[in-house]
């Protein structure tokens, strides 16, 4: 069963076009440890790569893309970002 | 008698018909969750779930526990058929007469102790609560502990907490909560970690006080003690100087450090919508737990009325806005925050109305610490219960003038999670307020003031009767 994740992005578009792009990952592998959460820089595909991680995309308020995608993870991040706390949580992805 | 833990209560909700034992198995993802959302919106026993997917026997989950007005009264040793006002009543009387807790040497909570490295909180079945949740929430139906720097004050607080691994999880709790006062402006201009205990599974009155809306400095455990008659048992955390209710099924020992921070959210919240955005929100980092064998853990599954919060609020923030009312003089019968209202929505009645009480009334809810989450206030005459939604609405519908009736507040401060906010207001917490005026116009001659036509109202006493009786011929 291929690695399955699911990240949360305000606007998907900025994802997109082949660019590594920052982001939180939730791995969607079944068991006790579901949804751990992890930070990675990584390249997004749609329609998803054949041998690539699945990546299903859910909007701000939690509402899932039904099209697929794929990840390939560049690079895993540290677990924490610089922010403002209460702040913009995608604008502090998009300076890291 | 007050319930000395979770267990107890839960045997006596069992005796009353309100909890539901479910043997087979269910999924922490998001089925637990589903079958609780269907309790609270058709008024089904608490969920008990004995055996969870991909858990041993031992951990077991319980929510909706204080959904409902009959399981808070019994969890405040009341008659579950205990009226609404005369909970408010009740509990505004025993919080008067608070009892200081005692510390004990040890208690079930420490039956395990795990400590350092030996932390897992995946081997407790934190659910997925919502289809859409920003992850699995550990801290839905508990309390967190935490102390002011410089006055030693402990806080009990409920904080959402979404897990984010095994040894971390994150708090909303933004300033002005307490646990965000005391983050930003005690610990982090020191640079120092602020000590958190976060404890699922006490007796339900501890919890029903974390989420009671008291003054910075109010020691939530001696209202737990006054409401209970009898003080809270607590005993110290093993990492830090804290001190939690001993009894508890489970205790999670951390620390914030100032600004290790990560995502959070989005959640499906009190006010019936999922719609906080993810933010970067204080970590947890976990450093002990402790917990009895065969551990309950606790959630709730908010979402549109009814749920653990609106039940809860509508009896202990409605009395603390009583109170403050008649601190101030009012002339106020009765304070009811809307439970079907998400906490946005509070009627208050009032006797011998005068020319701008509703305004008066309005400020003094606003000026509460609590005000912030309820921007709209309902004025009514004594002669409407206020706990009565459908006699408020005929109030509103009837009494409140469109024009001079509806007051509106520009340019108030707000509470980002309301749903109506633009994500502008939201992220500059700017917000409006409203009351309704359902009071006659002191101006209007009293001889000419339109009846109300009820039953109770529009007919003698004695004929009252002879129809009461005439229907209790008909077996009705």
């Amino acid at each position: 069963m291929p690695q399955e994740y699911e990240t949360f992005a305000r606007d998907s578009a900025h994802l997109f076009g082949g660019k590594e792009v920052v982001m939180t990952l939730r791995d969607l592998t079944p068991g006790r440890r579901k949804y751990r959460g992890i930070n990675v820089r990584g390249v997004v595909s749609r329609p998803p790569r054949p041998g690539e991680a699945v990546l299903w995309i859910r909007s701000v308020v939690g509402n899932r893309d039904p099209a697929p995608c794929s990840v390939r993870i560049v690079e895993e991040l540290p677990e924490t970002f610089q922010g403002l706390p209460y702040s913009d949580f995608f604008e502090a992805m998009q300076r890291a | 008698m007050p319930f000395k833990d979770l267990r107890e209560f839960l045997a006596r909700l069992e005796k009353e018909g309100e909890l539901q034992k479910f043997d087979e198995e269910v999924d922490w993802n998001l089925e637990a969750g589903a079958i609780s959302r269907r309790a609270l919106e058709t008024d089904l026993p608490a969920p008990f779930f004995e055996k969870i997917k991909d858990y041993p026997k031992d951990r077991r989950m319980v929510s909706c526990v204080l959904a409902n007005l009959k399981r808070i009264a019994i969890a405040m040793d009341m008659a579950p058929d205990t009226p609404m006002r005369e909970l408010i009543e009740e509990y505004l009387r025993r919080q008067k007469k608070p009892v200081k807790p005692v510390t004990v040497k040890t208690g079930p909570c420490k039956e395990n102790v795990l400590i350092g490295d030996e932390v897992d909180l995946l081997k407790f079945p934190v659910p997925v609560i919502h289809e859409g949740d920003g992850g699995r929430y550990i801290g839905t139906w508990h309390l967190t502990v935490t102390r002011d720097l410089n006055t030693g004050w402990t806080n009990w607080g409920m904080y959402r907490h979404m897990l984010h691994d095994a040894k971390s999880f994150g708090v909303l709790a933004p300033a002005p909560k307490h646990l965000g006062t005391m983050a930003d402006q005690k610990y982090a201009p020191q640079n120092l970690p602020m000590p958190v205990a976060v404890v699922l599974g006490s007796e339900p009155i501890t919890t029903f006080c974390a989420a009671t809306p008291v003054p910075y400095g109010v020691s939530e455990a001696d209202i737990a003690g006054g409401l209970r008659g009898e003080p809270v048992e607590l005993v110290k955390c093993e990492t830090s100087d804290l001190l939690v209710p001993a009894h508890s099924e489970i205790v999670i020992e951390g620390e914030i450090t100032p600004g290790d921070e990560r995502d959070e959210g989005p959640f499906g919240e009190y006010t019936g919508y999922r719609s906080g955005l993810a933010s970067p929100k204080p970590v947890i980092r976990v450093k002990a737990v402790t917990f009895r064998n065969d551990p309950i853990f606790t959630f709730s599954c908010p979402g549109v009325p009814l749920d653990d919060s609106a039940s809860v609020f509508s009896v202990n923030k409605s009395a603390q806005f009583l109170d403050e009312l008649r601190s101030k003089g009012l002339p106020v019968t009765g304070a009811y925050l809307i439970v079907e209202g998400a906490s946005h929505a509070i009627a208050v009645s009032v006797k011998n109305a005068y020319y701008g009480i509703a305004g008066e009334v309005a400020h003094v809810i606003w000026s509460a610490r609590h005000g912030l989450l309820t921007p709209s206030v309902i004025v009514v005459e004594d002669d409407v219960d206020p706990c009565n939604l459908q006699q408020v609405f005929h109030a509103m519908m009837t009494k409140c003038h469109p024009g001079r009736g509806i007051n509106k507040i520009e340019h108030a401060t707000a509470w980002p999670l309301i749903p109506w906010l633009s994500e502008h207001e939201r992220k500059h917490r700017m917000g409006a307020r409203v009351y309704y005026d359902c009071t006659w116009p002191v101006d209007w001659d009293r001889a000419e003031l339109p009846v109300r036509q009820s039953f109770a109202e529009c007919y003698p006493k004695e004929i009252q009767e002879k129809a009461l009786r005439k229907w209790r011929s008909h077996g009705h």
